[in-house]
């Protein structure tokens, strides 16, 4: 092989590093023949700066990501209860949502201490059948204890139905945990339908009934984890 | 913190929400950003950010320490977003930046989601492979060898994947000082 081709695959092996040598990345033996081949080669040189530069412009671009929204956790957590209930086990707990510290403990719960748990929680079963009249009532969460539960998407026109639910945007305070999320939903019997945006807006739908929307926001808005809430005009 | 991690998947094979927790607020930016560079998808990243940490907390007791965490956690969004962009293509709207812009976004966000603009529509024109082998050597700082494990392929492939990606952010984005003098650069 001649020193020319030599040279030439040695260029070609450091041209394709370049990436992982700006990044800082390579072992030291790669890092070593990286360096030393920039030093006598100009297009690579200028080819590293072209890698630098596209790194800086890329990592640029970070602020724009969402910041963690713990809300979604919230969310999550749901469907996984869902996916549990499906599987059989998880349907007592759609029944205890409104006491979810009391859910959460029969999660943290051993499998057999659990059981005798639960059967002590069955006293509570002739409740959760007020929550198990349609399959919409019990893919719903109830976000908060109601004596006179109805859901937000009831079809029946039956007289009890309350109001159609409003929906307002809503953006929490950088740092806001899950659990403070969380508790902030339940105050306000929200439930999070679409959301967050690329900027971290969600969209929450409270009951009307029995508080007016003003009445909601303007609570929400004294709450120090909530940096916007405002009537959502869109859909 | 690896070893941490590797507890706290240790912890959710057995199902304990709380380490699950823990886990989410480590990686939910992290992995709603890769997700939305990968696929340039806003509509689709919630889905696939769900799916993936629901395959996190179902699929935790297949993890095996042989990789590190971050590369198995990314090795399951890539897969999971290829597979939903695939289902998904050609994409509605077509332009990621077709987002509404808030009415109070101060100058600075502005500038920066012009950057982003701009480079998005370039590195929308690579192949999902280029582009997540850019966003994983640049934006998260990976070596050749996690970014070949996450995507399941030899290094050389990520080697080639680059060096297009490469050559064609090149052609695109002269003004960002990305041209370089060595587009003669052939393979």
């Amino acid at each position: 092989m001649t020193n020319g081709n030599r040279w030439e695959r040695l260029h070609k092996r450091v041209w394709d590093l370049l990436p992982w040598y700006v990044n800082g990345t390579l072992i030291d033996g790669e890092r070593r023949t990286v360096e030393s081949h920039l030093a006598e080669c100009p297009r690579c040189r200028e080819e590293m700066v072209a890698c630098q530069r596209l790194g800086e412009a890329i990592r640029q671009t970070e602020e724009i990501a969402p910041t963690a929204h713990p809300a979604r956790l919230a969310r999550l957590m749901e469907r996984i209860d869902d996916e549990e209930r499906d599987h059989g086990r998880g349907w007592l707990r759609a029944l205890l949502a409104p006491w979810h510290g009391l859910a959460s403990s029969v999660r943290a719960t051993p499998p057999l201490a659990r059981g005798a748990l639960v059967a002590q929680l069955l006293l509570l079963a002739a409740l959760g059948s007020l929550l198990l009249r349609g399959p919409q009532q019990t893919a719903a969460p109830a976000p908060a204890p109601a004596p006179e539960y109805q859901t937000l998407s009831q079809s029946d026109p039956a007289p009890a139905v309350p109001p159609a639910a409003a929906r307002l945007r809503l953006v929490f305070a950088e740092g806001t945990t899950e659990k403070e999320a969380r508790d902030l939903l339940l105050g306000i019997r929200g439930q999070i339908v679409a959301g967050p945006s690329a900027l971290g807006v969600y969209t929450v739908e409270v009951p009307a009934d029995p508080d007016p929307l003003e009445k909601v926001l303007s609570h929400l808005r004294a709450q120090p984890r909530v940096s916007l809430a405002e009537p959502a005009v869109g859909p | 913190m690896t070893e941490t991690e590797i507890s706290l998947l240790r912890r959710i094979a057995a199902k304990d929400r709380k380490a699950f927790e823990a886990l989410y607020h480590r990686y939910d930016r992290r992995l709603f950003a890769f997700i939305l560079k990968l696929t340039r998808r806003a509509d689709l990243v919630e889905e696939i950010l769900n799916d993936v940490l629901l395959a996190i907390w179902k699929g935790a007791g297949g993890y095996d320490a042989r990789s590190r965490p971050s590369t198995w956690i990314f090795g399951i969004a890539y897969h999971k977003a290829l597979k939903a962009v695939a289902r998904r293509e050609p994409e509605p709207t077509g332009e990621l930046e077709s987002e509404p812009v808030e009415r109070d976004e101060p100058e600075s966000l502005l500038a920066r989601r012009e950057l982003a603009t701009v480079l998005g529509r370039a590195l929308r024109t690579l192949s999902h492979e280029q582009r997540a082998v850019v966003e994983m050597s640049y934006y998260y700082g990976l070596t050749y060898q996690e970014i070949a494990e996450i995507m399941g392929c030899p290094v050389n492939t990520v080697k080639t994947r680059m060096f297009h990606a490469r050559r064609r952010l090149r052609e695109i984005l002269p003004g960002m000082g990305i041209s370089g003098g060595a587009g003669k650069e052939s393979r």
